[in-house]
């Protein structure tokens, strides 16, 4: 439970926009599970298995009125454990540049920016973006492509 | 990969994502609160107190509909149902009823109510409904919660929600059981001021039911379940 429920809780913060229903989502989905463990099919993977219970409850919460807590990127200054320490020079050049791409993505459309945030921000694989999202394998690619080609439009002459 | 995804990936090391919180033991609190139907544990008991709430949703024309499951607690009891029945809002069913102060709710209602540490002398006013329930409006994250008490025991203790779309679920409070309905549904009160009638109301917000002593508490708003637990763990 403790391997997984990281990424449980990311993955419905990413659709809930909250981080109080992503946690209530994340453990009604683990409850759920445990008591689903009879209809697990042997030897299939786990997490995806894991992450459409955890996505469905997170889906069951999104209230249209509830606001979206928009994502955001840590404070400049914080540093983690093993980062090289960049010249302030290219620190705010990667802090703007970073700035900008969230900006872009944040104004994709939701199914579109829930797919960026599931493949490229959570690393889930293919499979596992299609469990969160509750949508075909094909339907993730075709999404990722179009959602990327609508970031290079946007980010045209910055890339 | 394109550069574009790489660039993505790197956006996803640097994004400020809420803490995660350890899950564990909220997840086993809930796998040991859970409990089968009321009958198969408490007996004639139980199934005494189910007969007196089908015989009072069939009392009422409204509340005449397929009843899928029931949850009963302290002097509450949940039903859940295919269809809501009629209902109004709040306002036109009379508020919480009238307002007096703790001393005069304490006397009417024969009990000492249980509260949050408040700052200074505690609420200036509480709603007293006939002479069984009593509210008060607390603030919880920013928001107002109401506070509703009364008797587990009697049959004017009794009241009813009826769910249709609505989650329910036990949870647990201090390690007691506790009952946690999400979303809209109704509750039908009987008021004996009015000579027994009862009154079905609309519930928009969340609502936490527990037992503390010989009361029933239920706390109403809108509010996450952990915060509605939260806060419950603070009322005494």
């Amino acid at each position: 439970m403790r391997t997984h429920q990281g990424i449980a809780f990311r993955t419905a913060y990413v659709l809930t926009g909250s981080a109080a229903d992503a946690e209530e989502a994340a453990q009604d989905g683990f409850v759920k599970a445990y008591r689903a463990l009879g209809r697990f099919r042997r030897g299939a993977p786990l997490r995806p298995w894991l992450l459409r219970i955890v996505a469905n409850e997170a889906r069951n919460r999104r209230r249209s009125a509830a606001r979206r807590e928009r994502l955001s990127l840590r404070a400049a200054a914080e540093a983690r454990p093993g980062d090289a320490v960049p010249s302030p020079e290219a620190a705010l050049l990667s802090r703007e540049s970073h700035e900008q791409l969230l900006a872009a993505v944040e104004r994709l459309s939701d199914e579109h920016r829930k797919a960026i945030a599931c493949r490229y921000f959570l690393d889930l694989s293919e499979d596992e973006t299609a469990a969160a999202l509750h949508v075909r394998r094909g339907t993730v690619k075709s999404r990722l492509s179009r959602a990327l080609e609508r970031l290079r439009e946007e980010l045209e002459g910055e890339l | 990969m394109t550069s574009l995804e790489v660039r993505l990936r790197a956006l996803g090391h640097e994004l400020e994502l809420p803490a995660e919180p350890d899950l564990t033991a909220a997840i086993l609190e809930q796998l040991e609160g859970r409990r089968p139907f009321p009958w198969r544990r408490a007996g004639a008991l139980a199934l005494a107190l189910v007969a007196i709430a089908v015989g009072a949703a069939f009392a009422v024309p409204q509340a005449r509909t397929a009843i899928l499951r029931f949850f009963h607690i302290g002097g509450e009891t949940i039903i859940r149902v295919e269809t809501l029945p009629p209902a109004v809002e709040r306002a036109q069913a009379g508020g919480f009823g009238m307002p007096v102060s703790r001393p005069e709710a304490e006397h009417t209602l024969g009990f000492r109510l249980m509260l949050p540490p408040f700052h200074g002398s505690g609420p200036d006013r509480v709603y007293v409904l006939g002479d069984s329930v009593g509210t008060v409006i607390l603030r919880s994250h920013g928001r107002p919660v109401l506070l509703s008490e009364f008797s587990s025991a009697g049959e004017m203790g009794l009241k009813k929600l009826t769910v249709n779309q609505s989650s329910v679920q036990w949870v647990r409070v201090d390690g007691r059981d506790a009952i946690w309905i999400r979303g809209t549904h109704t509750l039908t009160y009987f008021d004996r001021q009015l000579g027994f009638r009862e009154q079905t109301i609309r519930i928009r917000g969340n609502v936490l039911v527990w037992t503390r002593g010989r009361l029933t508490l239920r706390l109403e708003g809108s509010v996450t379940r952990t915060q509605a637990i939260a806060l419950a763990r603070t009322i005494d």
